[in-house]
């Protein structure tokens, strides 16, 4: 049993306070004075040359103070994996919504009237909006110079198409796997373009001083991302560019590297430095931010009688709209664990990523994983079914464990899945036969891992009174993390809660972060402070050392108190250490250092077969079991109830886990039962949260959550991640239990009403005839 | 067109000017530096620009200041005591839990507030419907209608 004093303990947040009150400045809250309005100018044209842009009407609105348009600022920003995106069309567009001009003025209906006066022409190009379509030979290109943009060595564009990422796995010997099986079934998922709904939508402000210097507000969860890719792109060194992350309204992956940035950057320097605000409106959220990768997932699996899964052959298509964003590294990252976390000799995939004349659709939470899981564990039910196997059974004899060599070579630790699906169908009561008649329960589970190599850096100071502040660039972005490193600092320093302070990123102030993203910053933070404590820790002790007159090792430090650890009533308090003046007899200032990186652990994915030895740090498990009652009727389903076992390594904030849990199933739900983008011809229809619905309060299933702990040895505490995981199982969790209540098999999210009776309708007459 | 108008907000009288198609939403916002209602869609679908209204919980992005003439208006940064003291309902948000990215909790805070104040001990089913119209991405409302619940708990054992 752990005996901490605060890790693994309910601590209320340390954001809560400041949140709850109104206080919290968002990017959407950031006023500045003399600050100007910023509105974007959209490309009406899909796919086309774009021949001329006439701002001069724009420009003549009284109150309008700055222009731009690509021609004056042609530079390319995207992501880190493929520099193909302008940040204002230069010579094409691509996208209905894409940014062609952005206009600045003294408010915002000025800048939206200017934005309208703008006029430009394009010459319309045949478009592409199915990636199917968009691979087949002869297809429209959508980057017809791919094969020139520079790109991340990991990935590999295929010239002259419009696929900007393909990636494989070989392992073992899929023939030879389907010829052991004694029954081989193929299936075919989708699921649809759909959006992440940050409630706070996309806001930045820019403003440039006298020397030049370029100060940027902004609803990042990654400042040095953003700081680096609009370095690269503006050409300027890193002292010349500062990102100030606001508190963030929530990003589920869509406030990644440069947004909106760049466009006010771009206006602040033709309004003299002054400062420009651009936020988006929520029309321009759904139909021209950031949307997930729309995706087929196709599986032939081979299977003995006994359960024994052989072989798996898996064939991914990632539809990523006009420009690449994150999508490539979802296809490699999700495609590598496609096969799903069991014990498999004989694995074959293919995964592409492909262009078309959609909006930009890239990562979302779970990087690809909730889109495979979706497809893959509805598929090995459908296989349990046709053997008459139980599907938790199924699973269980296949799962990997503590020590599996996986199939990639990689030797598993931390492996808490087998617990997490145990744990899951006790609490549903999967053994107990289902009551009432459609009624069914259906179980699902999945693995991630997180990205490797990567590296965190943090600093805790003390101040002269023996209090303590850490800094770090971690986003607190509503995951909780500002919580879990004042607790992890907390524990190690011997500091209490109370009197330690997290601080706010800032790539002026504090240390690198490589980003708040991959569920990674519990593990790679968390050990950057709590080597930074220790640190500080230390310098305190050799300190206090002097006071005793023993060595550091056989003091302590608890509650802001130094102890002699043999005999306790010879203490001193941190401040007293002060307040004695010894801190100021040493005149050294104390200042703990913690850097964390994992570019020793990793070990590279070979690029043909997939194979390598540690390709993630750690990985993540979790189970899910829905139970469900469906009406045959109106087709609709009542989600009764989801229950979450996941596998976190060690729960440093109990009630933190139990956060994550809940929000990402109710997002399960939502992105199974309601959601999907529809785009006709390119243009975004459902725009708005009146045709796009997302879970209420009304509809949430009750949602029980399960902690495992299947510690961690590299983990601070044993501590891994769980922004992502839950966010997985849901959909197929509970399209499973849909089966086994009514026997039909939805393959193409969301499950609508019209779906069900379409099938269940289909059912019908296939057991009349 | 501008008009004149005099605003009761959190207890203090606002005289301000204002363009008449202007909403109460970007008035508190941009004219009295009152960020702590959230604009999430300006279309009144999202429920994060929820304050009171004589009372009443309304979003504010659907009303327009000039209809708010001489009314009273209760902001988030407006329901506490003293500084440091927390309204019941903001001090039940804190210690269950429903708070992640906070964006909605004001609106969420206003809107449970308005409900309690004319249903003081309300079942789960009444919090629920009542808090529909207020967004969430992060919580999935768990924590939230436990907050609500356990104040409007309070209230029924307080008789």
């Amino acid at each position: 049993m752990d005996d901490y004093a605060v890790v693994g303990k309910p601590v209320v947040r340390v954001d809560a306070l400041e949140k709850i009150t109104g206080n919290a400045i968002y990017g959407t809250d950031i006023k500045i004075p003399g600050m100007l309005y910023g509105k974007i100018f959209r490309s009406t044209c899909a796919h086309g040359k774009l021949v001329r842009v006439d701002t001069s009407k724009a420009e003549r609105v009284k109150g309008v103070r700055a222009v731009v348009t690509g021609k004056e600022f042609p530079i390319t920003h995207g992501s880190a994996w493929i520099k193909d995106q302008p940040f204002l069309a230069i010579d094409k567009v691509r996208y209905i919504g894409e940014p062609v001009a952005a206009v600045a003025a003294i408010d915002e209906d000025t800048a939206e009237e200017a934005a309208q006066l703008i006029q430009a022409e394009y010459e319309e190009l045949p478009a592409v909006f199915d990636p199917l379509e968009a691979m087949e030979p002869g297809a429209p290109l959508v980057h017809e110079n791919l094969a020139q943009y520079a790109h991340a060595e990991a990935f590999h564009p295929l010239a002259g198409t419009n696929i900007c990422n393909y990636f494989k796995v070989r392992l073992g010997n899929l023939e030879e796997g389907l010829r052991e099986a004694d029954y081989v079934l193929e299936d075919r998922y989708s699921t649809p373009m759909v959006q992440h709904c940050p409630m706070e939508p996309h806001a930045a402000v820019a403003q440039i001083d006298a020397s030049g210097k370029i100060t940027v507000w902004t609803t990042t969860c990654s400042p040095f991302v953003t700081r680096g890719e609009l370095a690269r792109a503006l050409q300027i060194p890193m002292t010349k560019i500062r990102i100030i992350p606001t508190w963030v309204g929530g990003a589920f992956g869509s406030k990644q590297g440069p947004k909106l940035e760049g466009y006010c950057i771009a206006l602040s320097q033709k309004a003299h430095g002054r400062a420009v605000k651009i936020t988006h409106s929520r029309s321009e959220e759904f139909a021209c931010s950031l949307a997930r990768t729309a995706c087929i997932s196709q599986f032939r699996t081979g299977v003995q009688k006994t359960g024994k899964i052989c072989a798996v052959e898996v064939k991914l298509i990632w539809e990523t709209g006009a420009y690449s964003s994150h999508s490539p590294a979802v296809s490699r990252n999700a495609g590598f664990s496609a096969a799903g976390p069991y014990k498999i000799p004989h694995i074959k995939i293919d995964s592409y990523c492909v262009y078309t004349n959609n909006p930009i659709m890239g990562a979302m939470r779970g990087f690809g994983i909730p889109e495979v899981a979706w497809g893959l564990e509805s598929h090995l039910d459908m296989i349990a079914a046709k053997l008459a196997l139980d599907p938790l059974e199924f699973r269980l004899l296949n799962v990997v464990e503590e020590g599996t060599t996986y199939a990639t070579g990689e030797r598993l630790h931390s492996v808490g899945l087998r617990e997490c699906l145990e744990k899951a169908a006790a609490r549903i009561g999967w053994q107990d036969p289902p009551v009432g008649k459609f009624t069914g329960k259906g179980i699902a589970c999945m693995h991630k891992s997180t990205g490797t190599p990567s590296s965190s850096a943090a600093i805790v100071k003390l101040n002269e009174d023996g209090s303590a502040v850490v800094l770090t660039s971690a986003g607190e972005i509503g995951q909780g993390v500002a919580t879990i490193l004042a607790q992890i600092a907390s524990e190690e320093l011997g500091v209490d809660m109370e009197r330690l302070q997290v601080s706010r990123p800032d790539t002026d102030l504090t240390p690198f972060e490589r980003s708040t993203s991959s569920s990674r910053n519990t593990f790679h933070t968390g050990n950057a402070v709590k080597m930074a404590a220790r640190d500080a820790r230390e310098q305190i002790l050799a300190i206090a050392s002097q006071v005793f007159h023993v060595p550091p090792a056989d003091l302590e430090i608890r509650r802001s108190k130094v102890f002699v650890r043999q005999e306790p009533e010879k203490s001193i308090s941190l401040e007293k250490l002060w307040r004695a003046g010894i801190y100021s007899q040493q005149q050294l200032p104390i200042v703990g250092k913690g850097i964390y990186s994992t570019a020793e652990v990793y070990d590279p994915v070979d690029p043909e077969t997939g194979r390598s030895k540690s390709p993630s740090v750690f990985w993540m498990y979790g189970a899910q079991a829905a139970e469900v009652e469906v009406d045959i009727e109106t087709g609709r389903v009542n989600v009764k109830r989801v229950v979450a076992a996941h596998d976190v390594g060690k729960a440093i904030n109990p009630q933190g886990c139990e956060q994550q849990i809940e929000g990402s199933i109710a997002n399960g739900w939502s992105i199974a039962i309601l959601e999907e983008l529809k785009a006709e011809k390119g243009k975004v229809l459902n725009d708005s949260f009146a045709d796009y619905k997302i879970a209420t309060a009304l509809d949430v299933p009750r949602i029980e959550p399960i902690i495992v702990e299947a510690k961690h040895d590299l983990g601070p505490f044993g501590a891994k991640g769980l922004g992502e995981p839950a966010f997985a199982p849901t959909a197929p969790a509970i399209a499973n239990a849909i089966y086994a209540a009514v026997g039909v098999r939805i393959k193409d999210l969301p499950i609508t009403p019209e779906k069900l009776l379409r099938c269940l309708q289909q059912k019908k007459e296939g057991s009349a005839g | 067109m501008k008009k004149n108008i005099t605003l009761y907000v959190n207890d203090e009288p606002r005289e301000l000017l204002v363009d008449v198609k202007r909403t109460l939403l970007d008035v508190l916002r941009n004219d009295l530096g009152l960020t702590g209602t959230k604009k999430g869609c300006d279309m009144g679908e999202c429920g994060a620009c929820t304050v009171l209204l004589d009372g009443q919980a309304v979003t504010s992005c659907l009303v327009l200041a000039v209809e708010t003439d001489g009314r009273e208006i209760k902001t988030i940064e407006g329901l506490g005591g003293d500084p440091g003291q927390l309204h019941p309902v903001q001090k039940a948000f804190v210690e269950k839990g429903a708070i992640q990215c906070g964006y909605c909790a004001p609106g969420m805070v206003m809107s449970a507030v308005g409900l309690l104040n004319e249903n003081p001990a309300p079942t789960e089913e009444e919090v629920r419907a009542a808090m529909a119209g207020n967004l969430c991405r992060c919580t999935g409302y768990v924590k939230i209608i436990d907050a609500v619940l356990s104040v409007g708990k309070r209230g029924r054992e307080n008789g």
